[in-house]
């Protein structure tokens, strides 16, 4: 499956998928699946997802006493037939499911072979379309160091050519600044559901203070880190002046087995730390290197880790 | 330390400060332009923050952690080390290493004018192998230059100083002298044992029990190297030159004809040095001008000449001899310069041509001091046969009284010869005189008791004034035996005494006989007339032979000033002018004969006396220009040759830079390498 996906849009022409970023017969497969939240949260629209408000669905849900205002055609007139007293069945109630993707579009996304960018989009696009398919509210936000552009409240798969062009009008520029977009984004977006956080977190002002934005607002939240094969395994040598591709800073480096080691060290330091201060507040983290295919990612890893079904 | 081992050859730092230095002030600078002026490729990656964090953990406790594992600084530090290597002037000790006191000796006898085919002479060569030689040695290493043909000539003391060195080398100039080393290698020894400047002894005694390290720049061709002894320190020979076709001039005379007066017979033996046969004109020119008539050139073959260190050689054709003698005729009627010229062009030209100066057919006057008629009747006989034009005769008694104006003018003689018969005086002007059965009253000079029944048992029969007499059937029957100053000179002698003696001193030559005319039968017979010829031409100035003014390059000359003369303006060939004051001096002594040549002494007397000497190499050792093949002492160390081309120290610079080369296209591979990664 990996093989057929066209990274750079060499391949077949825009189809409903976008130009390469999702495939026919992937989004096929797409519309098998299912996204799970782990906790049920109350919307405000009716939807196919079970909510913590009791409904008008057709299924029972319990019994309780009349009191009055409630709506007489709850009642239930065989138990008041029978037992001469007023009794409010009451049905569960189901609603539709905030799917919300946040999505780094800072220029480090678009470092490396293949591009991180691209990848997250992909994956991005899969959330969405899978959201969309199900009847939830698929939100999509882009952000560098504040939220750059979104679409929200998007349903029904008639709005993935929605998606495809947000995704692929969205520039690859800017900052990261994940903790200032993070707060933006928590102010700005109230309604509960699923989030998921798409970002390399190679970010100077650190992750924690983001993610402590997005707990704050009770979300389920979804942390995929993408990094590039070049930033796990550096292929440098010699002596050299790397350049921080957003702030333009500077470190001068002449290249040795023990500076690279000592990187690498550094790198999963690193990526250990988001993942134990995910795995500590509840947050499902996991680490995806663009190399790796993303299909497989979406349709092994992301089921695995429960957040697909 | 500069001197170390490496694969068996010694090798060593020339210049190892300069190396030394030089690295000190460069390996920094390197590493501190390493730091600073590193040249970074840029790259551009998504974030720099866990890089900085890694270069902040290395550089926390490794401040040098640049360096380490650096391919680059280090190949860059290698090309740095190859250069320095190659500024402390590394050579690979091909000989044996110089001691620390080297004397050069540098040949400049006439076999080292010798054009070698390269058109630049065999001296040019040695100079500047002498040269590369002090350029090649150790910083701590004194040298002195010494240079050599009849006479050593010390060109420059022990000195540590190249530059003094070099340019003493440079004014090195050749002569036509033989070469003579013993003097100059008595001279090296004790000078580079330091015993003269330490212990105060003479150059004699520090030679014998000094030793040296010499470095003798020659083609080997030393007349007294047989003679030499060098029984301490090492002697290398750089033996110069290849060519070995030369034809020479190896003996050349003026003699008077004695059947012709007036003709002069000029000989002169001419030698092929060469191997190869070869055919040469032989001319004879008076005053530069060929002679008229068809004697003046003579056409020789001459054969090739046998290798002088070989044996007899049977298969080689025995057919021409290598050395022919020419005798050219000469009438003259004033006094010039008779040369004799090989017409042709071979390694050598100084010894082409033999010069000589004649004297004008001059009028002899005599005095004879005699009262015996029969002495008087022999010696008008004999004076007869002699182109002697004035002859005076007095009585001892006249001459005692004569006065003084009669004798003597001008502070000399007026008679080229005066003769005493039997007759003691001390009225001796400057002048030549003959005693018969008397001798002078001057100091060391006395008559003592009479000697009979002797025979005669010794003469010189190779002197001038003996030559070519052969006195055996003379009879002598007494004479009286004789008291002689140290300087006399005993040309005949009996068993215990001697009876003709030959003497001089400054103004003054005496020619005696310790026996009374009268008591011999020498007047009689043939050897009278030829002694008396001999001591008239010789002794009067006319000339025993036309050639007294012949002399080697090198040899001093001792001339008698004539009266009145303040000073002498001498012109040496090649025009060179000197003028020397005289005033008060009987003699004048000059040694600067060292080019052949024509030699001028003009005083300025009321005559203009004007001497004339001609320096002509005839020596067959200076001629045969073919470098030796071996040189051989008489005893003592025995002698290395070394060709002079042969590098003493091999230069490994070139080889330094060659591996810097190296390193380098090795660096700039492995950046372009690393690059493309």
């Amino acid at each position: 499956m990996a093989e057929t996906v066209e990274l750079g849009g060499s391949g077949p022409g825009p189809g409903p998928g976008g130009d390469g970023l999702l495939d026919p017969d992937f989004m096929q497969r797409l519309e098998q699946l299912e996204i799970i939240s782990r906790k049920i949260y109350a919307s405000r629209q009716k939807g196919e997802r079970r909510s913590k408000r009791k409904g008008e669905s057709a299924e029972f849900a319990d019994y309780r006493n009349y009191v009055v205002g409630d709506d007489l055609r709850h009642i239930d007139w065989n138990i008041y037939a029978r037992l001469d007293r007023l009794y409010l069945k009451l049905f569960l109630e189901e609603e539709d499911l905030n799917i919300t993707v946040l999505l780094d579009v800072s220029k480090s996304m678009d470092v490396g072979e293949p591009s991180k960018a691209l990848y997250a989009k992909r994956v991005a696009a899969a959330m969405a379309y899978i959201g969309l398919c199900n009847y939830d509210r698929v939100n999509l936000y882009a952000y560098n160091d504040a939220i750059a552009n979104h679409v929200s409240g998007l349903r029904s798969r008639k709005m993935l050519p929605k998606v495809i062009q947000f995704l692929e009008e969205t520039p690859i520029q800017g900052k990261s600044h994940f903790a200032a977009a993070a707060r933006q984004f928590a102010s700005r977006h109230t309604q509960k559901g699923i989030v998921l956080v798409l970002s390399d977190f190679l970010d100077k002002g650190g992750f924690d203070q983001g993610l402590r934005y997005l707990l704050g607002r009770q979300f389920d939240i979804y942390v995929l880190q993408t990094l590039s094969p070049q930033e796990v395994t550096p292929e440098l040598a010699g002596d050299l002046k790397l350049v921080d591709c957003e702030d333009e800073d500077v470190a001068e480096i002449t290249v040795s087995k023990t500076l690279l080691d000592r990187y690498k060290a550094n790198l999963e330091a690193y990526c250990e730390s988001l993942r134990s201060y995910c795995s500590q507040r509840g947050i499902n983290y996991l680490l995806a290197t663009t190399d790796h295919p993303f299909e497989t990612l979406v349709l092994n890893y992301l089921r695995q880790r429960g957040l697909l079904r | 330390m500069t001197t170390v081992a490496l694969f068996g050859v010694p090798f060593k730092f020339l210049t190892w400060q300069t190396g030394l230095l030089l690295g000190a002030i460069a390996v920094p600078s390197l590493l501190l332009l390493y730091f600073l002026k590193l040249r970074r490729q840029e790259r551009t990656v998504s974030s720099t923050l866990l890089w900085q964090k890694a270069i902040h953990d290395l550089q926390v406790n490794a401040p040098f952690q640049k360096l380490r594992k650096n391919l680059l600084l280090l190949l860059q530090l290698l090309i740095l080390a190859a250069v320095l290597f190659g500024l402390s002037t590394p050579v690979a000790n091909l000989l044996q290493g110089p001691k620390e006191n080297i004397v050069l000796l540098i040949d400049r006898s006439a076999s080292m004018k010798v054009v070698e085919a390269d058109g630049r002479s065999r001296l040019e060569h040695a100079k500047e192998a002498a040269e590369g030689f002090v350029d090649n040695l150790p910083d701590e290493s004194r040298a002195m230059v010494i240079s050599f043909a009849d006479r050593a000539g010390l060109e420059c003391r022990f000195t540590n100083n190249r530059h003094r060195l070099i340019s003493a080398i440079q004014g090195i100039e050749a002569t036509d002298a033989v070469s003579n080393i013993g003097e100059s290698l008595q001279l090296a020894v004790a000078y580079s044992s330091q015993l003269i400047e330490d212990a105060g002894l003479t150059t004699p005694q520090a030679a014998s029990i000094g030793s040296a390290g010499l470095q003798l720049y020659s083609d080997g061709r030393i007349t007294d190297a047989d003679q030499i002894v060098l029984m301490r320190g090492t002697l290398n020979l750089h033996k110069l030159g290849k060519a070995s076709d030369n034809v020479g001039i190896v003996a050349f005379d003026v003699r008077p004809n004695l059947e012709r007066p007036g003709e002069l017979s000029v000989f002169a033996q001419i030698e092929n040095f060469g191997p190869d046969p070869i055919k040469t004109d032989v001319s004879i020119r008076l005053d530069g001008r060929l002679l008229e008539g068809s004697g003046a050139i003579k056409e020789l073959s001459l054969g090739g000449a046998r290798p002088a260190d070989e044996g007899p050689d049977p298969s080689r054709p025995t057919g021409l001899s290598s050395a022919e003698n020419v005798i050219f005729k000469l009438i003259h009627d004033s006094a010039g310069i008779v040369e004799v010229r090989i017409h042709r062009k071979d390694a050598l030209a100084a010894d082409n041509v033999a010069r000589a100066p004649i004297d004008a057919p001059r009028r002899l006057r005599v005095l004879v001091v005699t009262k015996r008629s029969r002495v008087k009747w022999i010696l008008q006989r004999a004076l007869s046969a002699l182109t002697v034009d004035d002859v005076e005769w007095m009585s001892p008694d006249e001459y005692e009284n004569a006065p003084d104006e009669k004798i003597s003018s001008e502070g000399r003689s007026n008679f080229d010869l005066v003769i005493f018969d039997a007759h003691s005086t001390d009225r001796l002007a400057p002048g030549n005189y003959l005693f018969f059965g008397a001798v002078p009253k001057v100091d060391g000079f006395g008559m003592g008791e009479m000697i009979e029944d002797q025979r005669m048992v010794n003469w010189l029969d190779d002197h001038p004034l003996i030559r070519p007499a052969e006195l055996h059937n003379v009879m002598i029957f007494k004479w009286r035996r004789m008291t002689l100053p140290n300087h006399a000179e005993i040309l005949v002698e009996g068993e215990d005494s001697a009876i003709i003696v030959f003497a001089s001193d400054p103004g003054h030559r005496y020619l005696m006989t310790a026996f009374d005319l009268l008591e011999s039968d020498i007047a009689l017979k043939v050897p009278f007339m030829i002694i008396f010829q001999n001591a008239v031409r010789y002794m009067a100035g006319g000339g025993l032979t036309e050639s007294r003014g012949i002399l080697s390059p090198g040899q001093t000359l001792t001339i008698p000033v004539p009266p009145g003369a303040n000073e002498v303006r001498i012109t040496a060939p090649g025009g060179v002018e000197e003028t020397i004051s005289v005033m008060g001096s009987h003699s004048v002594t000059y040694a600067k004969t060292q080019q052949a040549g024509i030699y001028r002494f003009e005083f300025d007397d009321a005559h203009d006396t004007t001497d004339v000497f001609a320096a002509n190499i005839l020596n067959p050792t200076e001629s045969r220009v073919a470098p030796v093949e071996k040189l051989v002492l008489t005893a003592g160390t025995p002698i290395e040759i070394i060709d002079a081309d042969t590098q003493v120290n091999e230069p490994l610079w070139p080889y330094a830079a060659a591996v810097a080369l190296l390193i380098l296209l090795f660096e700039w591979w492995v950046y372009n390498k690393r690059m493309m990664i």
